[in-house]
């Protein structure tokens, strides 16, 4: 950093990588069914017999780089009759190699040892000795070669060769959690779109009951006749599977949707797929629906009615300024703080949203409680006080000219002569006649 | 009147990452708001007691000051609340510090647990008060019942406001409770800070320990500025309703007659001889000692010196420091058999050499009554010697320090680690949640480790806006941070001895290496109190001399050199060496700005020197007194004192002060005598200077001195700016302290080490290169040296060379030197134990291949690093043929030690033919296997092509006129940005023919910064700048030939070249640089 003060540094993130490395394999699915990783940063494609499709391992090739060069990732890649002259190549040697069938081996013969798949240690010390071309390797007698440098040695060299088979291990993609279904003739009433509805639920929750999974998202697509997709979706607040559940969500939706010349195939996807433990209400009667179960439905209808952001729980938040000390969170689930409320702090029942201004305040400086003030117009008598409590701002906040250890709150607990409670707050100190301190009432107490 | 109020309860910064200011801020802002007292309380530590004791020592004079009271907060892991304690007495604070030492040897390092048992063991004459918890429940009136029972008379419940919502309901309460428990409330603040604008900094702090950013700290802060220090008036009307509260404190004080300063020095009176005292002792040794030092005859300026000093040691009662240091060095060097040397203001005396803790001669021109001097300037101050010993056989003294005193008795001092500004920066940028990218890039705007402010435009230069609050913040923040302590770590070698229990007087706590202890103080708050303190320090050239002595032939008449003291003096030789700058290796002077000084100041005699020494040192630099002397020297300035106005004194006051040194101030010494001579300071003010010199930065009274200093020198007639150069110094002085004491001891090293290079090379090179890692230079440089000074230098070989390097009879018998046999040390990776295996086996006899392969004791790890390293030609196989054999037999390396008999079968195997190694790539694997090559120069495979460049041979230098436009290329050995150069670099690089040095200033720097500082093989283009023998080449631009050392590694004959790898690449670099910021 000393050196590039410019350069910018990312954390090494190797679980990220991988997960990156896998959505690859999936992804190049498309090109051949049998893909290998090659972990940390490579990935072996079984191209045999496929070729044919894109007309010829050249095209398919082309078509390969194209789509990973739209997709934005550097790679280097090449084809050959074994994966370890594939490797070797896709490393070592010109980007994009094309090995024909049963020449691999001139071209691996000007690569260095490090292509042959060793560890570092082995061949930096082959290079050591001198032998930094393939061909020089493949020319030493084998015996001497595998004494000193071992089995391992020899068996990457046949690989590369081809004259020793190497297995891989191919990795099978997930299947994904989508159904559909298509229609003879093409469907436009609100009421078959309901149904319709139910039943592509109904079959991809059957598969969701198999594999004990549920999802949190539901995403139901209607396809036009006129190629036009619309789309609605639904989230639920636990993970679950209940296709009329579901239904129940999607289908008051459904006016929204304009069926045009009518529907010929309708798809619903799952998201956020995860396992939840197979539940036998039907037959176990006995058994309670704990309180978050009883509660989702509810939780999730007002949800889908209302809004994502308009149903949430309160928690409380670490925090001197009161205001910020009350947090929202997801209306299910388990609250992120366990602690509740300090009861040595004594806050309002209600606290306003905003500070509403009080006046004729009077009060002992420099921080006594205030004897009298008035708010919405009312003169109230103080009986008993409590306070100050004093809270500083957050001080790393906004600009530093703006911060002063003045710029406190001191906080009262106040009872009138009539037994009503108040919370004042004096902002600022007393001392300079220019901004006196300012009086506020933050909240009631019950 | 206004109330009466001593805090008892304040926090400091050795609170770590708790209290939020300096123990002198706390002392100073307490005398300022008229309190009576102010107690440091930190958490199970006396860390901060004696900062806040000098702070209060040095306020001003005259008025009434505050006291700074010794306390301390004991958190007990047992549940029982925490306790305010302050001793009362001297007796009850050793139990005080007793009781810590207990609870820190309990716990790991920096910990310490505690039980209330454990106080009640130790609580006689103690003051508490107990800190009340949170919430008053139950338990805790009764855990206070019980302490009220026990401690009955000398308890209170410490009662503090700090703004909580309900403050008075609370201390009601408290109120209540202690007047059922049959005790009194004392108001506190339990104060953090001195000033509530370290609100920031102590949410930063408290951040920073729960690892925690700012935004998710949440209520871990305080809510509010409360917790700094308040005035009595203040308190007062803060405890109105509890009356007594508040005076109550200021009584509590008053029963507290502890003060540090009765913690008075005790010498352990362990060397002494029954039946003698100290002095007598003392005096036995040294005449003894005369005798041996001058065996014929004691000259008189010697007995009548030593005479003078015991004298003076008698009167200030130092005899037992005398004896102990003497003790230790005794023992080291005649029982040990370790080279030592000792120095600092008291081992310059003529006391001193006559028991042998150093070689200088106090004989010699030149040298002064140093000690008196010293004792007349270190009033009340114990003597304080420092003593260097060999750095890889220090432990075994450090070891026979703690058996001869004890445990009890003798403790390692502490360091105190203090924020640097980098990890300023680091730690408040990650508590203000700054994002790891922008925290690194800010902290990497410091170069090197004391800058003060993360300067603008550096942060700008890293594409960061300063003005931009986040940035801003960090960074004052971050300021306040730098000098805080940070954690206690324990001092490289220096020792407190006690005649009194040694936990008595300080706490003792774990180290992180086992079995090591050190107590809570460090140096300068030991020198403060006057406890006797004795340096034992590592050095790594006494190492390298005693090796080479062993290594040097009998003189002439078959004596030995063992020490430093047999070595002959003045020897012109020596001096001409040094005058050329011929000074690789030796110590001290080695450095480059060394190297042109001595071409410069051209020494002739040993008190040069001692200048030479002192010289280039940030003090003089800082004070502009090089040149001016350097002129005097060369005799283009006329040597004249500065004076003061005739009626204001002596013109020739300063003649005796700066006589020596031609009437520039160079030694530390010299400017404290400036500011009694020239500024007239009193014995206290001289006194205050120095120690605020000390402890430069831990209080603003410099800046105080600063001004009596200039003013007190002008206002009798001395130039404003001489004196304002000379304060200057001082202050250069106060962060690198190097006196003359000190300069005259490294001068007898400079002067022994070049010696032994003038007369035997070999054994020099050898010895430095048997110490190594030390000294300025690398091996590769230290074996060039001397194959330029005609030593035959000989490469590892499997059959000859032991693990360290050794000497051989030379192959022509005319030759002066022998012939130095590089060790296998020099083979990175290579374990010596395995070495030292081998060369048992091989003294046994071994013979062919097979059996230095199959019966040499080394792993086949270990023969792979060998046979790398080409030490098999002595054998008949070049590097490639040796690891070739090497591997093919080691597989049976196995077999031969658990079956003999089936191992002998080995196989006839096929000949195998490996490609010949071409000369670069060996040079490349030499520097690669032991960072140096006999061979050749890797600059040399290069030359036909840079000269097409015309490209200079660094030797050219010397014979081009000034101000001739050149260019020079070679490896970088030395990158070098010294904090008073203002940010030029200086590089040397090396080729075949010699070094060059190049001057790199701050604009070309800053616009090839990358290249300056990464590349390994660098062409220079500039101009070039003679002056006298010293040549520079001023850089204008620069070629990046790095990539050439690459293709030498990849570099091969015949078969054609393979494609450079991607993967390929070796990632170390061929050649490596010092750096130096």
């Amino acid at each position: 950093m000393a050196l590039v003060p410019e350069l910018v540094t990312a954390e090494a993130e190797p679980e990220a990588d991988a997960e990156a490395l896998t959505a690859l394999a999936d992804w190049c699915v498309r090109f051949s069914p049998a893909v290998a990783v090659d972990a940390p940063d490579g990935l072996f494609l079984d191209v045999t017999g496929v070729d044919h499709l894109w007309r010829g391992e050249a095209q398919m090739l082309a078509d390969f780089r194209s789509r990973l060069i739209t997709n934005g990732l550097p790679f280097r890649c090449a084809i050959a009759d074994t994966p370890g002259s594939a490797w070797a190549l896709a490393h070592f040697g010109k980007d994009g190699t094309i090995a024909p069938s049963g020449e691999h081996e001139p071209l691996l013969a000007s690569l260095p040892p490090a292509a042959l798949r060793l560890d570092r240690e082995t061949w930096a010390q082959i290079e050591r000795l001198g032998l930094r071309q393939v061909s020089q390797l493949v020319a030493i007698p084998r015996a001497p070669f595998g004494r000193r440098f071992g089995r391992a040695a020899l068996t990457r060299l046949d690989q590369a060769l081809g004259h020793e088979a190497e297995a891989l291990t191919f990795r099978r993609p997930p299947t994904p959690w989508f159904a559909r279904l298509a229609f003879a003739e093409p469907i436009s009433a609100p009421e078959d779109m309901s149904r319709v509805t139910v039943d592509v639920a109904t079959k991809l929750c059957a598969r969701l009951e198999t594999e004990g999974q549920g999802a949190r998202r539901f995403e139901v697509c209607f396809h036009r006749v006129d190629g036009k997709a619309l789309q609605l979706s639904v989230g639920l607040s636990l993970p679950g599977r209940d296709p009329v559940r579901i239904a129940k969500l999607l289908v008051p939706k459904l006016d929204t949707l304009d069926p045009g010349f009518g529907i010929e195939v309708v798809t619903l996807r799952a998201e956020a797929v995860e396992p939840i433990s197979g539940r036998q209400a039907r037959l176990d009667k006995a058994r309670e629906a704990t309180v978050e179960e009883g509660l989702a439905p509810l939780v999730d209808r007002l949800t889908n009615r209302l809004g994502q952001e308009r149903v949430w729980r309160a928690v409380p938040v670490e925090s001197h300024v009161p205001e910020l000390a009350v947090g929202r969170s997801r209306p299910l689930g388990k609250p992120s703080i366990p602690q509740t409320w300090n009861r040595e702090i004594p806050r309002p029942t209600r606290l306003f949203r905003r500070p509403e201004p009080v006046d004729s305040v009077i009060a002992l400086t420099p921080d006594d409680p205030p004897t009298q003030f008035r708010w919405r117009g009312q003169v109230h008598r103080v009986h008993r006080a409590e306070g100050p409590e004093r809270i500083g701002e957050d001080w790393w906040k906004g600009q530093i000219e703006d911060a002063d250890v003045g710029h406190i709150r001191d906080y009262y607990r106040l009872e009138d002569t009539k037994g009503g409670r108040f919370w004042l707050f004096r902002a600022g100190l007393y001392g300079d006649p220019a901004t006196p301190p300012k009086w506020w009432l933050h909240g009631l107490f019950g | 009147m206004s109330p009466r109020y001593a805090e008892l309860q304040a926090t400091t910064n050795y609170s770590f990452l708790r209290g939020a200011s300096h123990p002198w801020e706390l002392v100073v802002g307490a005398n300022a708001l008229g309190l009576e007292a102010i107690g440091v309380c930190d958490r199970n530590s006396l860390a901060g007691v004696v900062r806040a004791w000098i702070a209060r020592r040095n306020l001003p004079q005259g008025e009434t000051k505050v006291r700074a009271l010794t306390g301390c907060r004991l958190d007990f892991a047992d549940g029982t609340p925490s306790l305010l304690v302050y001793p009362s007495d001297r007796e009850a604070y050793g139990r005080l510090t007793r009781l810590l030492t207990v609870g820190q040897m309990r716990a790991k390092k920096g910990g310490c647990q505690l039980h209330w048992e454990d106080f009640l063991a130790h609580a006689e004459g103690q003051l508490a008060l107990t800190i009340p918890p949170d919430r008053l429940d139950e338990a805790f009136e009764r855990n206070l019942r019980g302490m009220v029972g026990e401690l009955s008379g000398s308890i209170w419940l410490a009662a503090a406001r700090r703004y909580g919502p309900r403050d008075l309901n609370r201390l009601s309460k408290l109120a209540a409770l202690a007047e059922r428990t049959g005790i009194s409330i004392v108001a506190t603040n339990d104060v953090l800070y001195h000033d509530p604008a370290r609100r920031p900094l102590q949410d930063v702090l408290t951040c920073i320990r729960q690892t925690c950013a700012i935004q998710d700290v949440g209520i871990r802060l305080q809510p509010n500025a409360e917790r700094h220090l308040k005035s009595p008036a203040e308190m007062a009307r803060l405890f109105a309703k509890f009356p007594g509260a508040v005076e109550r404190s200021a009584e509590i004080a008053e029963r507290i007659t502890f003060d540090l300063g009765q913690l008075r020095y005790e010498y352990p009176d362990e060397p002494v001889p029954s039946g003698k005292t100290a002095i007598q002792h003392l005096r036995d040794l040294s005449w003894a000692g005369a005798k041996w030092r001058y065996p014929d005859r004691v000259p008189e300026k010697v007995s009548k010196l030593v005479a003078y000093e015991l004298d003076l040691i008698e009167k200030l009662d130092f005899p037992n420091y005398f004896l102990t240091v003497h003790d230790i060095v005794r023992h080291a060097r005649d029982e040990l058999k370790i080279l030592c040397q000792g120095r600092g203001s008291a081992a310059n005396s003529c006391v001193c050499f006559c028991l042998g803790i150093t070689a200088v001669d106090p004989t010699k021109e030149d040298q002064d009554l140093l000690f008196s001097r010293f004792i007349s300037e270190n009033r009340g101050e114990p003597p304080d010697i420092d003593v260097d010993f060999e750095h890889e056989r220090r432990e075994e003294v450090m070891q026979y320090v703690y058996k001869r005193y004890g445990r009890n008795h003798a403790a390692i001092v502490a360091t105190v680690i203090h924020y640097r500004p980098r990890m300023a920066i680091r730690q408040v940028g990650k508590a203000l949640g700054l994002t790891e990218d922008i925290t690194a890039a800010l902290s990497n705007t410091v170069w090197g480790s004391w800058g003060d402010n993360v300067a603008d435009d550096h942060i700008r230069q890293v594409g960061l806006d300063p003005k931009a609050p986040e940035i801003r913040r960090a960074t004052t923040i971050a300021e306040q941070l730098i000098g805080f302590p940070r954690h206690l770590s324990q001092h490289v070698g220096g020792y407190v001895l006690t005649k009194r229990r040694l936990d008595e007087t300080v706490p003792i706590g774990n180290a992180a290496m086992k079995d090591r202890t050190f107590l809570e103080w460090d140096k300068d708050d030991i020198d403060a109190l006057g406890l006797m303190k004795v340096d034992v320090l590592a050095l790594g050239m006494l190492t390298a001399l005693r090796r080479s002595f062993e290594m040097l032939p009998p003189a002439a008449n078959g004596q030995r050199i063992t020490d430093i003291a047999h070595i002959p003096q003045e020897d012109k030789a020596v001096y001409d060496m040094l005058c050329e700058a011929d000074s690789v290796g030796v110590f001290q002077v080695e450095s480059r700005a060394q190297m042109a000084m001595l071409q410069r100041l051209r020494p002739r005699k040993f008190y040069d020197l001692v200048i030479e020494v002192a010289i280039v040192r940030p003090g003089p630099i800082q004070g502009d007194m090089v040149h001016p002397y350097l002129r005097r020297r060369e005799g283009s300035e006329r040597v004249e004192f500065p004076a003061p106005r005739p009626e204001d004194g002596d013109k020739d006051e300063l003649r005796a002060v700066l006589g020596k040194t031609l009437g520039v101030p160079l030694f530390q010494e010299q400017a404290m005598r400036l500011a009694i001579e020239a500024a007239k300071f009193s014995g206290d003010d001289a006194d205050g200077l120095r120690r605020s010199m000390a402890t430069f930065r831990a209080d603003g009274r410099l800046w105080t001195y600063k001004q009596m200093f200039i003013e007190g020198m002008a206002r009798r007639g001395y130039a404003p700016d001489f004196a304002a150069r000379c304060f200057k110094q001082i202050e250069g002085f106060g962060a690198y302290g190097f006196p003359e004491s000190h300069a005259i001891s490294f001068a007898l090293l400079v002067y022994a080490s070049a010696w032994v290079k003038r007369h035997h090379p070999e054994a020099f090179c050898a010895a430095l290169l048997n110490s190594q890692p030390m000294g300025f230079y690398q091996p590769a440089q230290l074996v060039r040296d001397a194959i330029a000074h005609g030593v035959e230098v000989r490469p590892a070989d499997l059959q000859t060379s032991d693990w360290d390097c050794t000497l051989e009879p030379p192959d022509d018998p005319r030759s002066p030197h022998r012939a130095l046999r590089l060790g296998l040390r020099q083979i990175k990776g290579l374990k010596e134990t395995e070495v030292l295996v081998f060369m048992k086996s091989r003294a046994a006899g071994l013979t062919t291949l097979e059996d230095y392969v199959l019966r040499s004791g080394l792993s086949r790890r270990g023969l792979e690093l060998l046979a790398e390293a080409d030490t098999f030609r002595s054998l008949g196989l070049n590097r490639r043929e040796a690891l070739w054999a090497v591997k093919g037999m080691t597989d049976e390396l196995g077999a031969e030690r658990f079956a003999p008999l089936i191992a002998r079968q080995s196989v006839k195997e096929a000949q195998v033919l490996l490609p010949f190694m071409s000369p670069p790539k060996e040079v490349a694997e030499d520097y690669r296997t032991t960072r140096l090559s006999l061979k050749a120069h890797p600059v040399n495979f290069f030359r036909d092509e840079l000269t097409k460049m015309q490209v200079l041979p660094c030797v050219a230098l010397k014979t081009l006129p000034d101000r001739r436009r050149i260019c020079v290329g070679g490896l970088v050995l030395v990158r070098q940005r010294p904090g008073t150069a203002k940010g030029v670099v200086f590089l040397t690089l090396e080729d075949e023919t010699g070094v060059a040095n190049i001057v790199c200033w701050k604009d070309i720097f800053d616009a090839n910064r990358r290249l300056v500082m990464s590349s390994s093989f660098l062409l220079v283009h500039g101009q070039l700048q003679v002056a006298g023998n010293v040549i520079h080449l001023v850089a204008e631009r620069f070629t990046d030939f790095s990539q050439k050392l690459t293709q030498m590694r990849d570099h091969e004959e015949a078969s054609g070249a393979a494609p450079p790898s991607p993967h390929g690449r070796i990632s170390s670099a061929l050649v490596r640089s010092r750096d130096f910021h």
